[in-house]
C-alpha cells in the first residue's frame, strides 16, 4: 500500500495538506464572512508551508506577507462593517447537491487516475538553486525575464491608477 | 547553538531544541516583566515622579504582582461577541510575535535559526499580528473595539510599507536577506562601518515606522484612551488581555533586536581596541539603548491625530524611503563597483 518511506517531510506534507484542504472546505461551508476569510488565511499559511517543504523559502514568505497578511487584512477591513449575524441559510436542494457530489467525485477520480498513471521525469533539482533561491530569482528576473517583469509593473501601476480614479468618482 | 540546527532530527535533538525554545520563552517573559517596570520607572523619572516603589525592594515585584492580578481576574466573554474568534485572537497575536524572534542573531555563535530569508520572514509574520488585532476588535462586537481595530489595520498597513522599503537600502549594502550575513557585512572594526551612518535616512524612516508598528506613543491611536477607551482590547480581561499586552512588549523586544542587527552592527564592537569585550555584551548594550529610546520617545511626545498619522506615512515616509533606495543604488553603482 505504501510505496513511500514515512519521513518527517511526508508527515509535514500531510499536515500542511490537511490545513489547506480543511481551510478551503471551511471557507466554502462557513456562514459568516469573517470566518471564511480566516479559514482562507489558514489555507494560505498551509500553502506557504508547502513552499518551505519544496525549498522555496522566498516564495513561501512572500506568500505569507502578501496573501495571509495583506490580502486577508484588506478583505476583513472591507467586510468588518457588515452585520454580525450569519446569512440566511439557503433552502436545501437535495437533487442538485447529489449531482454536484457525483461530479466532484468523478473529477477526483479523474485527477487521481491521471496522476497515478503519469510517468514523472526524474527531476534533478540543481542544488545551487535550492541553496540561495532568493538570489537566483532576482538574477532571473533582471536578466532573462526583464521584459515580462517590467510589463507586469506597468500593469500594476495602471490598475493602481484605475482604482484611484474609480474611488475618486465615488467620492464626488 | 548553530551546530544543533544542522544535525538530523531525532527525538533527542527535538527535545533539546524544544527545551531551548522553552528557555528562550522564559527569557523573553523575564524581559517583558522588567521592561514594563523599567518603562514605568523611566517615564516616572522623566516626569519628576518616583514610579512604582511599593511592591518588593525598589518596586521590583510590581509587574509580577500586576501579572498575577491579571491571571486571577475573572475571564469575561461578552454574550454578543463572536466566541470562537474572540478566543482565537489573543493567541494569534502572540504566536507570530514570538516566532519572529527565531531569526535574530545575538552573536556569531548564538542564534536560533540561520534562515536565508530572515528579514522577509520577520516582515511576513509580523503582519499576522495585525490580522489578530483586527479580528479581536471585530469579534468583541463593540464600537470602540471595532474602531480601534480599523485604525490599527489602517495604521499597520500604512507603516509596514515604508518599514520594509527603508530596509531595502541595508539589503542592497549587504547583498543578503540573512540577518547573520547583514551583521557580518557591517564588520569593519569602527562604528562608522555600521549601517547606521551610510543608511542614516533609512534608519530614521525605519525607526519612525517601527514606533508606529509597535502602536506606541506618539502613534498609539489604535488604543487612544481618551477617544477610544482602550481600543481593540476594550472587551478583553484577565489572561486574554495579558496576551495582547505580552505580544506588544515582545514586539518591543523584536524591533529593538532588529534595529540592533540591521543598523547598529549587531555584536560588533564600536572600535577595534574594544574587541576584548564579548559580542553578546555589545549586542545587549545596543539593544538596551534602543529599548530605552522607545521609552524616551513615549515619555516626551504627544499623540498625533489620525489624519496627520496617515499623511505622514504615505506622503513623507514612503517617498523618503523610496528616495533612499535610489540613492543607495546610485552610490553602489557609481562608487563601489
Amino acid at each position: 500500500m505504501f510505496n513511500v518511506d514515512i519521513t518527517g517531510e511526508l508527515v509535514a506534507f500531510f499536515a500542511f495538506a490537511a490545513i489547506i484542504i480543511g481551510g478551503s472546505v471551511l471557507m466554502i461551508s462557513l456562514e459568516k464572512v469573517v470566518h471564511m476569510v480566516i479559514s482562507m488565511a489558514a489555507a494560505f499559511l498551509g500553502l506557504a508551508g508547502m513552499y518551505v517543504l519544496l525549498d522555496a523559502e522566498f516564495v513561501a514568505f512572500v506568500q505569507v506577507l502578501i496573501y495571509a497578511g495583506a490580502v486577508s487584512i484588506l478583505m476583513i477591513f472591507g467586510i468588518m462593517m457588515t452585520k454580525h449575524g450569519g446569512g440566511d441559510g439557503q433552502p436545501a436542494r437535495p437533487l442538485y447537491e447529489a449531482l454536484v457530489a457525483v461530479g466532484a467525485l468523478c473529477l477526483f477520480g479523474l485527477f487521481f487516475y491521471a496522476i497515478r498513471t503519469t510517468e514523472f521525469p526524474d527531476a534533478a533539482p540543481s542544488a545551487a538553486v535550492a541553496e540561495d533561491n532568493t538570489m537566483a530569482i532576482g538574477e532571473l528576473l533582471f536578466s532573462g525575464y526583464i521584459v515580462p517583469f517590467e510589463l507586469l509593473s506597468v500593469l500594476l501601476t495602471v490598475a493602481f491608477i484605475g482604482a484611484i480614479a474609480l474611488a475618486k468618482k465615488g467620492a464626488d | 547553538m548553530g551546530a544543533w540546527l544542522d544535525e538530523p532530527l531525532s527525538w533527542g535533538n527535538a527535545l533539546v531544541l524544544f527545551l531551548w525554545a522553552a528557555v528562550f520563552l522564559l527569557i523573553v517573559l523575564g524581559f517583558v516583566t522588567y521592561a514594563i517596570y523599567y518603562e514605568r520607572k523611566v517615564i516616572g523619572w522623566m516626569q519628576l515622579r518616583v514610579g512604582p516603589n511599593r511592591v518588593g525592594p525598589l518596586g521590583l515585584l510590581q509587574t509580577v504582582a500586576d501579572i498575577f492580578k491579571l491571571l486571577i481576574k475573572e475571564d469575561t466573554i461578552p454574550r454578543k461577541a463572536d466566541r470562537l474568534l474572540f478566543i482565537l485572537a489573543p493567541a494569534l497575536a502572540f504566536i507570530p510575535s514570538f516566532a519572529v524572534l527565531a531569526v535574530i542573531p545575538y552573536s556569531e555563535k548564538l542564534y536560533f535559526a540561520d534562515l536565508n530569508v530572515g528579514l522577509l520572514y520577520y516582515a511576513a509574520l509580523s503582519g499576522i499580528t495585525t490580522l489578530a488585532i483586527v479580528l479581536g476588535g471585530w469579534a468583541s462586537n463593540n464600537k470602540y473595539a471595532l474602531l480601534g481595530g480599523m485604525r490599527s489595520a489602517a495604521q499597520m498597513i500604512s507603516y509596514e510599507v515604508p518599514l520594509v522599503i527603508s530596509i531595502v537600502g541595508v539589503i542592497l549594502l549587504s547583498g543578503s536577506l540573512n540577518l547573520k550575513d547583514i551583521v557580518t557585512a557591517q564588520d569593519g572594526g569602527w562604528f562608522w562601518h555600521w549601517n547606521l551612518f551610510p543608511q542614516i535616512i533609512g534608519f530614521v524612516v525605519f525607526f519612525i515606522a517601527a514606533v508606529s508598528e509597535l502602536n506606541r506613543t506618539p502613534f498609539d491611536l489604535p488604543e487612544a484612551e481618551s477617544e477610544l477607551i482602550a481600543g481593540y482590547h476594550v472587551e478583553y480581561s484577565g489572561f486574554r488581555f495579558a496576551f495582547f499586552m505580552l505580544a506588544e512588549y515582545v514586539y518591543v523586544y523584536a524591533i529593538a533586536a532588529l534595529t540592533t542587527v540591521l543598523f547598529l552592527g549587531g555584536w560588533h564592537a564600536p572600535a577595534p581596541f574594544l574587541d576584548f569585550v564579548p559580542g553578546i555584551i555589545w549586542f545587549l548594550l545596543k539593544f538596551a539603548f534602543v529599548v530605552f529610546s522607545l521609552f524616551w520617545i513615549r515619555a516626551t511626545f504627544p499623540r498625533v491625530r489620525i489624519d496627520q498619522l496617515m499623511s505622514l506615512g504615505w506622503k513623507v515616509l514612503l517617498p523618503v524611503a523610496i528616495a533612499n533606495v535610489f540613492l543607495t543604488a546610485l552610490w553602489l553603482e557609481l562608487f563601489v563597483k
